[in-house]
C-alpha cells in the first residue's frame, strides 16, 4: 500500500511556474481529492507523480521510495486527455493492458464495460469524449491497482455514469485502495473525497479533512450599530481567517470556534449575529478568490 | 435496515455528523429497533455514496456514544440497553442546539435576561399545558 509523499515539488515551463514549491502527503488507503481552478496545476502536479514530466524541483516518493519501473505495476492513471489509440479497438486496449499488467482483471474490464455500455468492437475513434473516459475509467478500475491516480475521471460522462464512477472509487477504496483524484464537479469530491487540497496558481492554498473544514470553517455574520463602527481586535483575532465588510455589515471567515466569534461580534455591539455553515463549494472559492475589492475587506488567509 | 438514511452532500453539516444524527433519530423515533443489525460500512458507503471512511467515522462515534455495538464478523447492531437513553440523550441534543442559536440571536437583538424568562415561559406554557 502507498504512502504518497510529494515534497517541495516545483515544474516550470520557462518563466512560467505550473507547480510552486507543493508539499502534500497522502496516507495509505485515503481518497484525496485535488481542487484547483483551470490551470492551477492539478494535472502537472500528477504527471510529476507519475515521472510523465521532470519535476524542476522537489520529489515524489511511495512509501518512502523514489518512483521505478516496478512502481507502475500498482499505479492506475487515467489521464485528463484520452491516451487511447485512434486505430485501436476498445477490446484491444483491454487486451494490450493483460498483457502489460500481471494483475489485470480481463473479465472485470469487460463487466465494466458493459455497464458503461461500451461496445468493444468499436475503434477509439468512434468514441465519444465521455465514452473515452469510460473506456479509460473501465480499464484502470480492471488493474487491482494499490493505487489509483484519477485526472477529471468523470469527464464528458453522462450523471448516471458520473454515479457509477464515483461507486466504483467508493468500492475500490473499501478494499483499501488509495486514490488520488482531481474534479471540477465539487459535489463529487465532497462525496468521495475524505481530504482534499485546494491548489491554485501552482501553489497549496488549503488542505484538511472535509468533515473537518466543514465542521471548523464557518461565516460568523452580523449588522453593527452604524458604518463607521469599529471592529476593535476582531480582525487581528487568530480564529478569523478573514473579514469582509460592507456598510452595516460584516461577514467574518473563521477557521474554529464560530461561536466564541459570535459572542466576540455580539459584545463589540453586532445585531442579528448569525453562524452560517459553509459547503465544500463556498470553502473553495473562499480558498482561492481574492477579498472582494469593492469591500473594506481584510483578507489574510495565505497558505498553512 | 430500512433505507431512512440519506444525507446531503452539498450541505455545510459533515456527513459523518449527518449520518449520527439520522441513526440518533431512528433510534428515538423506533424506526431501529433493539438488536436491530446496521448495514456494513461499505455497503452503507455504497448505498450512499460516500467514503467508506467517513461512514467508519460516524460508526465509530455512534459505538462510543452508546448507540451501537460492533461485534468482529458480525456486524454493528443497535444496542438493547443503550436505546432509552440514547434516544433521550439524541432528543436533547437536537434541542441544546436549537436553543443556543435562538438565545444567540435574541440576545443579538438587545433582549434581557428577564425578557427571554417571560417569553420562554409563554411558550412552555403553550406547548407542555399540561404539566403548569
Amino acid at each position: 500500500m502507498s504512502t504518497i509523499e510529494i515534497s517541495h515539488l516545483r515544474k516550470t515551463y520557462g518563466p512560467y511556474a505550473a507547480v510552486d514549491d507543493l508539499s502534500l502527503g497522502v496516507d495509505s488507503g485515503t481518497v484525496f481529492g485535488l481542487l484547483g481552478p483551470n490551470g492551477a496545476g492539478k494535472t502537472t502536479t500528477f504527471k510529476c507523480m507519475l515521472g510523465l514530466a521532470r519535476a524542476t524541483a522537489g520529489s515524489v516518493t511511495y512509501d518512502g521510495k523514489p518512483l521505478v519501473p516496478q512502481t507502475f505495476e500498482r499505479i492506475a492513471y487515467v489521464p485528463e486527455r484520452s491516451v487511447l489509440y485512434e486505430w485501436m479497438t476498445v477490446a484491444e486496449h483491454v487486451e494490450m493492458n493483460r498483457r502489460a499488467f500481471t494483475k489485470f482483471d480481463a473479465a472485470r474490464a469487460g463487466e465494466l464495460l458493459t455497464a458503461f455500455q461500451i461496445d468493444p468492437r468499436k475503434k477509439a475513434r468512434a468514441l465519444s469524449k465521455g465514452m473515452r473516459t469510460a473506456v479509460m475509467v473501465a480499464v484502470a478500475f480492471a488493474r487491482n491497482a494499490d493505487l489509483l491516480i484519477l485526472d477529471e475521471p468523470t469527464s464528458g460522462l453522462d450523471p448516471v455514469n458520473q454515479r457509477h464512477v464515483l461507486s466504483l472509487m467508493i468500492n475500490e477504496a473499501a478494499r483499501g485502495c488509495t486514490i488520488i483524484f482531481s474534479s471540477h464537479q465539487i459535489g463529487q469530491v465532497e462525496r468521495a473525497a475524505e481530504q482534499i487540497a485546494v491548489i491554485d496558481k501552482g501553489r497549496l492554498v488549503l488542505k484538511g479533512a472535509v468533515d473537518d473544514l466543514k465542521a471548523d470553517r464557518k461565516i460568523v455574520e452580523g449588522i453593527l450599530p452604524d458604518a463607521n463602527a469599529a471592529l476593535n481586535g476582531i480582525a487581528d483575532d487568530p480564529r478569523i481567517l478573514r473579514a469582509d465588510r460592507a456598510e452595516r455589515i460584516v461577514r467574518l471567515l473563521v477557521n474554529r470556534d464560530a461561536d466564541g466569534v459570535a459572542t466576540l461580534l455580539g459584545s463589540a455591539g453586532a445585531a442579528g449575529v448569525r453562524v452560517v455553515d459553509l459547503n465544500l463549494e463556498d470553502i473553495f472559492l473562499y480558498a482561492v478568490s481574492p477579498a472582494d475589492a469593492t469591500a473594506d475587506v481584510v483578507a489574510k488567509e495565505t497558505a498553512r | 435496515m430500512p433505507a431512512v438514511l440519506t444525507v446531503d452532500p452539498r450541505s455545510g453539516v459533515p456527513i459523518y455528523l449527518q449520518i449520527i444524527e439520522q441513526v440518533k433519530r431512528s433510534v428515538a423515533l423506533g424506526v431501529l429497533q433493539a438488536g436491530e443489525q446496521l448495514p456494513t460500512v461499505k455497503q452503507l458507503a455504497l448505498d450512499l455514496t460516500v467514503n467508506p471512511n467517513t461512514v467508519a467515522r460516524a460508526y465509530r462515534e455512534l459505538e462510543r456514544d452508546s448507540v451501537i455495538e460492533t461485534s468482529p464478523g458480525r456486524g454493528s447492531f443497535v444496542r438493547g440497553n443503550g436505546v432509552a437513553t440514547s434516544a433521550r440523550a439524541a432528543a436533547s441534543d437536537v434541542a441544546r442546539d436549537v436553543l443556543n442559536a435562538a438565545l444567540r440571536e435574541v440576545k443579538s437583538v438587545g433582549l434581557t435576561r428577564g425578557d427571554v424568562r417571560e417569553l420562554v415561559d409563554a411558550a412552555l406554557d403553550r406547548w407542555f399545558p399540561e404539566e403548569q
